[in-house]
């Protein structure tokens, strides 16, 4: 009988395409137009450019402000709520928890139209508040993303602890504080960076709550549409430098705290 | 009152949208993700017949900017020449005209796009079409770039009957494709056209009146602080602008009575000096923070819920928008401003790209402009996305009888007024045959902006094609208009940052501190 050869590595050979393909190659044609000009020559103008513009530097700054704000709303809303969740002992617990899931079942544009209105019946006219509506727009749109991560690391967590520490004559406040919460890091660092990012770039929400400035994934696209490709893609690579600090300083702390975990559990 | 037009269908009215159908179906005001990518219009197979022959005609044109056919029986436009019905897509009976005439088996691959700058954008990355419907500045972009496969001189032979286009184009249209040119070539060397239109105001008559609504200062007067829209591109925007600066000049009658006041006048409005993008800049940036929203597709249902009062809005929506509220009982007007209006057009092109010197490509790609353009075929298309066509009909009366059939006054009906289309129709104001009697409301309402008055065109100014540098210039002033200036941060927001970044960095040490602490315990 003829047997077929499967070694792990042809196994990953579609991966290895994909990968080429859709995430190295692009990222090269980025690299290639956000450091060249009109004509093809070398240039660093478009980064220069950026950092010496006003307004650029303004919407990097607007856009760093409401992803901000975003993410300190959305944690200070999905704290609590993961915590009961993770804490509780509810019978319908996991009927809750898809309660907070299932609006991302729901189209986007279509939960956006409706907070649309109901935020003119709130406001009056949606246009005079610019700022918080784009806030609260990417709250509700990212919520559910800060909610899981923090509730699995609390539900995941070792009771035996929080006990230990009221043994020893810590009460419920001292407990949470030196237990429960720095344990809970690697949940609130994932929730952060799956909300923070995308509401830097998310310009659909502002676009249709009306929203007139530009965040950074507006200015990006209008770039584009003015053919001007190589400060579109020098933007886009901007956003990606800020996402790997981010990602580089945040994983430190991940790790770290993994490592704490285990060695407080030794 | 106009008779029931587009309700068979949710027109969308392509110009620069992403339609979602939803829109209207659900009756939910404007929910498009500005996503414009282009569709793909899946079509069934022709069967291929014994000739053997068979040419593949790849056009692409503004998305929701043909009739789909598919019409229900109510939707029959009944003229006294007989009946006008929709039954398959353009694009249908396109292909089987094309067999049944020549002999010759012709397959359409249709596609949309979203926007002209997205049209430009796919040609760049190497989509290859045969024929594209780009309004004129963009043709002009392709003209000037030498993309394009001029018209061949059997498509302008006014001897053929098949030659609709040509017998049919309204002589005001053939005018203005005769007299712009680019280059030293002329518009009408390259492109038909399709659809045209000009710019104006749809206002809510309860809160503005005609004269109110009728200039462009509207969009910047506090007055209308958060309840009017413009329109979020930098063209369509510019010449609001433009428009509303000088105002004074544009109004005065040392102006309007100089005798080459058309030519003036699209020089005043196509104004792109250093001094005017600086003050177009501050203009709008005094706007953004007056209006309600810029918007590409929203300003219609934001009109017709009556978030707002007025809107900037292109010909074909506005017929589109007053029909809509019209149905909810809620009466909508139009202005066209009276400094200027932008008058636009959307026209076929052939792409040298696609068509490669394939002479029997070529035949089809203007055979189908042909078919669109012959009286019933164009009826069909204004019919079905709410456009006004750039056929007049030559000797063929139908058009105007179905503009008659759509405006013109019922018999007992009281305030008719006399409403002169001469100049589109046939060249002369003053021809006696395109007198229109409709109800006078109707000047100033979908009639009016379907096909403004000759007064409106008179003074209508094409927005044409800048070069790069200058457009440049103008998008880099369209960004800075949209973007937050750094230097606008009041003291107060970069101290609270700072102590926020403060605070975090205490934090992040605090954290890694504490790390060391459980690690240090362990070893």
């Amino acid at each position: 009988m003829h047997v077929l050869k499967f070694s792990r590595k042809s196994l990953g050979i579609p991966y290895a395409v994909f990968l080429v393909l859709f995430v190295a190659l692009p990222l090269l044609v980025l690299l290639y137009y956000a450091f060249t000009n009109g004509q093809g020559h070398f240039t660093v103008a478009n980064l220069t450019g950026f950092f010496t513009d006003p307004n650029t530097l303004g919407t990097l700054c607007y856009s760093l402000a409401v992803a901000f704000v975003t993410t300190l709303v959305c944690l200070l809303l999905a704290y609590p709520a993961a915590y009961i969740l993770a804490t509780s002992h509810l019978k319908r617990k996991q009927v809750l928890i898809l309660l907070f899931i299932m609006p991302m079942w729901i189209n986007f544009s279509l939960r956006i139209t409706a907070l649309k209105e109901l935020l003119t019946v709130f406001e009056g006219n949606l246009a005079r508040f610019p700022f918080t509506n784009a806030v609260v727009g990417m709250t509700y749109d990212f919520l559910p993303f800060m909610i899981l991560p923090i509730y699995n690391t609390l539900s995941r967590l070792d009771g035996s602890l929080i006990e230990a520490a009221k043994d020893l004559g810590a009460n419920d406040v001292s407990a949470f504080l030196k237990i429960t919460l720095p344990l809970s890091v690697p949940g609130i660092v994932s929730g952060v960076s799956m909300v923070f990012l995308p509401a830097m770039t998310n310009y659909v929400v502002l676009d249709m709550l009306y929203n007139s400035t530009y965040i950074m994934g507006s200015l990006i696209g209008s770039y584009f549409s003015a053919y001007n490709w190589h400060g579109g893609s020098m933007i886009a690579l901007i956003l990606l430098a800020i996402i790997i600090l981010f990602t580089l300083l945040t994983r430190g702390m991940e790790d770290d705290n993994q490592n704490a975990v285990g060695g407080a559990l030794l | 009152m106009s008779k029931s037009r587009l309700k068979h269908k949710v027109p969308g009215n392509g110009r620069k949208t992403g339609i979602l159908l939803l829109t209207a179906v659900l009756g939910l005001s404007g929910m498009t993700g500005s996503v414009s990518a282009s569709s793909e219009q899946t079509e069934e197979p022709s069967t291929s017949t014994p000739s053997g022959k068979k040419v593949v005609l790849r056009i692409c044109n503004w998305e929701e900017y043909i009739d789909l056919g598919e019409w229900e029986e109510s939707d029959t436009i009944d003229l006294e020449s007989g009946d006008i019905f929709g039954e398959n897509s353009m694009i249908d009976d396109f292909e089987e005209w094309y067999r049944d005439t020549y002999g010759i088996n012709v397959k359409v691959e249709y596609s949309t796009f979203g926007t002209n700058e997205d049209l430009y954008n796919m040609l760049t990355l190497g989509d290859v079409y045969d024929l594209v419907c780009p309004s004129e500045y963009m043709f002009m972009k392709l003209m000037a770039e030498k993309q394009l496969v001029p018209l061949s001189d059997s498509f302008k032979d006014s001897s053929n009957p098949y030659n609709y286009y040509t017998n049919g184009v309204s002589p005001y249209i053939r005018g203005v494709f005769e007299d712009h040119e680019i280059n030293g070539e002329k518009w009408s060397d390259y492109a038909a056209g399709y659809m045209w239109g000009v710019t104006g105001i749809v206002y809510n008559p309860d809160a503005l009146t005609h004269e109110e609504a009728s200039t462009w200062k509207v969009l910047g007067d506090p007055k209308y602080d958060r309840q009017v829209t413009i329109k979020d591109n930098v063209r369509d925007s510019y010449f609001a602008a433009v428009g509303a600066l000088k105002s004074d000049l544009l109004l005065s009658t040392d102006f309007i009575s100089q005798p080459d006041y058309k030519k003036r006048l699209e020089e005043e409005m196509n104004d792109v000096s250093p001094e005017t993008i600086l003050s177009v800049q501050d203009y709008l940036q005094d706007v953004k923070d007056n209006v309600y929203s810029f918007e590409t597709d929203s300003g219609k249902a934001d009109m017709i819920t009556g978030k707002v009062l007025a809107n900037y809005q292109w010909s074909g929506d506005a017929v589109y928008t007053i029909d809509q509220a019209e149905e909810d009982d809620y009466y909508l007007n139009f202005a066209i401003p009276e400094e200027s209006t932008n008058i636009y057009f959307d026209g076929w092109v052939m792409l040298r790209s696609g068509i490669e010197g394939d002479p029997d490509k070529q035949h089809a790609a203007e055979a189908f402009i042909n078919f669109c353009s012959r009286p019933d075929n164009a009826i069909r298309n204004m019919y079905y996305i709410g456009y006004t066509s750039v056929i007049g009909g030559g000797d063929d009366s139908r058009i105007f009888e179905y503009v008659d059939w759509t405006y013109g006054a019922e018999e007992d009906e009281e305030d008719v007024v006399d409403y002169p289309l001469g100049y589109f129709f046939s060249g002369d104001s003053k021809d006696e045959n395109y007198i229109l009697s409709v109800p006078e409301e109707q000047l100033i309402r979908q009639l009016g902006a379907q096909y403004p008055s000759e007064e409106a065109i008179s003074r209508s100014s094409i927005m044409v094609f800048f070069d790069s540098e200058k457009n440049d210039t103008i998008n880099q002033m369209w960004i800075n208009v949209r973007c937050f200036n750094i230097l606008d941060v009041p003291i107060w927001a970069w101290v609270i940052t700072a102590l926020a970044v403060a605070a975090l960095l205490f934090v992040y040490w605090k954290m890694r501190q504490r790390t060391k602490i459980y690690l240090g315990t362990q070893s």
